[in-house]
């Protein structure tokens, strides 16, 4: 089940600028905390348990990297530690470097989710509205790939059968072979379009998306979660001493705000899971 | 009323001296159905490209081009690009775009159409195609003829007046060349469209064609119906192309009413009392067994299916070995596996002889930019072997410049230098006419009285029924049927040739055209 991802291109690229902004430039861990908990509740729900579990493992030892690294290699702050080789290990510099790595493996996991959502023609929809041809560009380009590794691996696997020949000089003799043989393909293709009218000026765009009220209410939604959490006067000062931003109300509900931004995925998925269920029970 | 008119056109290409086209004079008629014959290099796709203005050639042009009674060349290109398509014989390269639902909306949007027509146009005639199911995939997940379909659907939406149609169904496989020839007579039934088609997959196309077209070296020497036009052809070289009921009837120097379908055929037998004679099969039984493969088991993925199941084969010596089976079945990944490429997860395959494999396009195994460079990359003997196979003058010739007989014998060639015992070939009369059919068969029987052996996959029937030795089905994974090529035609009720439907009809132990007609010829 992936409802999230049928809603509309447009609003799910709003929703994640929103999201990457407040990730990438607040540098605040409360921030990335609830940042951190909206993205992998997402991921939990749409892939399998077992590969997300792996991916920790392997982003854990990112942000364990990253935090120890930041320490060793900068010196600021007035809580010191302990020494090594002479330099100052601080404790502003430990949780710099904590945050640093918390915010570097929540965009790596927005970006996961990204990838679950964004497809090829999602992509294209968004540039088909800035320039069809870009939006064309793509498709076709998409279209070839595949098509060359394809002969590619033909034309290598022929090839390997026929000459012994050095590896690196089979794949340049191959590729060339390839090359060559898009090159007259694409005449073909070039007379398919000009037949079916490419030569034309007005050039539209089509694609399956519809902006639907939900789309529109939750746009709605999400822009104004992201006011919310822009207003709050939450920023941190690591060096050199530890400041917290004070928990005014302003600044509460910006950390309220943001937490309930980053989990909308996970509560669109629940809510139609929900609506899924009891309508099944009806039948 | 015509559609078109051609009005004494010639055409000659900037390289050439000799015209491609010679003074046609042509009046097709608005709904008409016209199918054009003529052997390859006789123009054929020269004149279907004249009649779309965009795709009109580079070279000399005499006379005039009218279409619905206005010169083509006073056409926007607004009007001719939606209203004449034109499908090519190229499926793959046809394909614009990555998904089948952009393709299909590909034409619409360079007319400029809204989105909600677009829509509304590309469900219609997602709908009336088939094509819901394939509707969100990616086009190179597509079948061949599931790719010419689309051709045809992403031609079709633009709603053309005229479809014209260079060779469409001679890349793809029998069934969906049936699928697709009836998708093109619903068309021409239900909105009345023309349809120009030139192909040499002729039964299918035969039954449906109002008339044909014959076209000999650049000039159209006859056109008339179907029922008729076998006075034209009568003693001609493009004779033994036309479907075996036109020349059962045209050996018999008959006039009147000539048969064009299977059942007509035999009625047309049974009436007039003929016969066909009933020879002893004439099979040869090799002992040697060359490649053996016992109990293979194979699939892509842990999770996938098994493409082959427990198959089990012995291949003899110097003989041509085909596997014939439908799109899908699994035959070029057993051709794989007995090039070594793929290993079966259960299973052995024993050969101490060297195999050599070409692959289904044999543009790939060539890698140079001309001839003699490719093949002396393996070895110096080619010479002799161009030769011998009558390919000495396109020494200094780029490979993809020869025809598609032509570059098949000289990828085999090429294979051959590396002095195989056994070759694979897959499919290797995908897009040949039946000129280039033929030459092709000789050639390998040739190869095989030379002690090596062949095999192949194919799902021309007509090709394996005429040349192969032996013929096995491969379905579910196993060879579920194999004899001896005559006798598997002949003891196949459905799976089999044109021919052998008629002569078993009659009496006759026929499998291929040439056969039937001289079994007859023998009654007569």
């Amino acid at each position: 089940m992936n409802s999230f991802k049928n809603l509309n291109p447009y609003f799910l690229i709003s929703y994640f600028i929103f999201v990457l902004f407040i990730s990438i430039f607040s540098f605040n861990p409360i921030y990335l905390t609830s940042g951190m908990l909206g993205a992998l509740s997402y991921c939990f729900l749409i892939l399998e348990k077992k590969n997300i579990l792996k991916s920790i493992i392997f982003y854990l030892l990112i942000f364990l990297a990253v935090a120890v690294l930041n320490p060793l290699f900068s010196h600021n702050g007035k809580t010191v530690l302990f020494f090594i080789n002479d330099n100052r290990v601080t404790l502003e510099a430990l949780i710099y470097g904590a945050v640093l790595a918390l915010a570097v493996v929540e965009v790596i996991f927005w970006f996961k989710c990204f990838n679950l959502i964004f497809d090829s023609e999602k992509i294209i929809f968004l540039f088909g509205k800035i320039s069809p041809k870009t939006a064309l560009v793509i498709s076709m380009t998409l279209r070839f790939i595949p098509n060359f590794i394809k002969t590619f691996r033909s034309v290598n696997t022929s090839q390997k059968l026929l000459l012994k020949n050095h590896r690196l000089k089979r794949y340049l003799n191959s590729f060339s072979a390839v090359i060559t043989q898009s090159m007259e393909n694409a005449v073909i293709t070039s007379d398919s379009m000009n037949a079916r009218g490419y030569l034309l000026k007005h050039k539209t765009f089509y694609s399956r998306f519809k902006f639907t009220p939900t789309d529109l209410f939750l746009l709605i939604i999400s822009a104004v979660l992201f006011i919310l959490t822009v207003i709050g006067r939450t920023s941190f000062t690591y060096y050199p001493e530890f400041i917290f931003p004070d928990l005014s109300l302003l600044n509460c509900i910006s950390y309220f705000s943001f937490l309930v931004l980053s989990f909308i995925p996970f509560i669109f998925e629940i809510k139609e899971g929900i609506i899924w269920k009891f309508s099944v029970s009806k039948i | 009323m015509e559609i078109f008119s051609l009005k004494n056109l010639s055409f000659t290409y900037n390289a050439s001296d000799s015209p491609a086209l010679k003074d046609i004079n042509l009046e097709i008629k608005k709904g008409e159905f016209l199918l054009l014959i003529g052997q390859s290099g006789c123009g054929k796709t020269t004149l279907l490209k004249m009649l779309k203005k965009e795709l009109t050639p580079f070279g000399k042009s005499e006379g005039e081009i009218f279409f619905k009674r206005k010169k083509i060349t006073d056409y926007n290109s607004m009007e001719t690009a939606s209203k004449i398509g034109f499908i090519m014989q190229d499926v793959e390269s046809q394909i614009v775009t990555d998904k089948v639902y952009s393709e299909l909306a590909f034409g619409l949007e360079n007319i400029g159409y809204d989105k909600e027509t677009i829509r509304a146009r590309v469900a219609e005639f997602a709908n009336f195609f088939g094509l819901s199911y394939m509707f969100e995939r990616k086009t190179d997940s597509l079948s061949g003829g599931e790719k010419q379909l689309l051709n045809l659907a992403s031609v079709m939406v633009m709603n053309p007046e005229v479809i014209i149609l260079d060779e469409p169904v001679s890349m793809i496989d029998p069934i969906f060349a049936e699928k697709f020839i009836n998708s093109l007579k619903k068309i021409n039934d239900e909105f009345g469209t023309t349809i120009i088609i030139a192909e040499h997959h002729l039964l299918d196309v035969f039954k449906f064609a109002d008339r044909v077209a014959l076209l000999e070296d650049g000039k159209l020497t006859a056109v008339n119906s179907i029922n008729e036009i076998y006075q034209s052809v009568r003693g001609k070289e493009i004779e033994k192309t036309l479907p075996v009921p036109v020349r059962i009837f045209n050996c018999f120097n008959l006039d009147g009413e000539c048969p064009v379908t299977v059942k007509d055929a035999i009625s047309f037998l049974n009436k007039n009392n003929i016969k066909s004679n009933y020879n002893s099969l004439n099979e040869i039984y090799r002992k040697e067994v060359i490649l053996s493969a016992k109990n293979l088991w194979f699939r892509y993925q842990k999770n996938s299916r098994d493409i082959l199941k427990n198959f089990s084969v012995n291949v003899k010596k110097g003989e041509i070995y085909a596997v014939l089976g439908e799109n899908g079945s699994g035959k070029s990944t057993l051709l794989n596996l007995l090039n070594g490429s793929l290993k079966p997860y259960r299973g052995k395959i024993k050969c101490a002889s060297k195999v050599a494999y070409l692959p289904q396009n044999p543009k790939n195994v060539f890698v140079k930019d001309n001839l003699e460079e490719d093949l002396k990359s393996i070895n110096n003997s080619y010479l002799e072997l161009l030769e011998r196979f009558g390919l000495e003058k396109y020494v200094n010739t780029h490979p993809y410049d020869l025809s598609g007989g032509e570059l098949q014998r000289a990828a085999i060639i090429k294979v051959l230098l590396t002095k195989p015992d056994i070759i694979l070939l897959d499919e290797p009369t995908k897009g040949l006419d039946s000129f280039s059919k033929k030459e092709l068969g000789g050639f390998l029987k040739n190869l095989t009285e030379n002690g090596l052996t062949i095999i192949l996959v194919t799902h021309d029937l007509e090709f394996a029924a005429e040349f192969s030795d032996r013929c096995g089905l491969l379905f579910d994974g196993e060879i579920t049927s194999e004899r001896g090529a005559k006798s598997f035609f002949m003891n196949n009720i459905f799976f089999t040739t044109p021919a052998a439907k008629i002569s078993c009809a009659t009496g006759g132990s026929a499998v291929t055209a040439d056969e039937l007609i001289s079994e007859l010829k023998e009654e007569k």
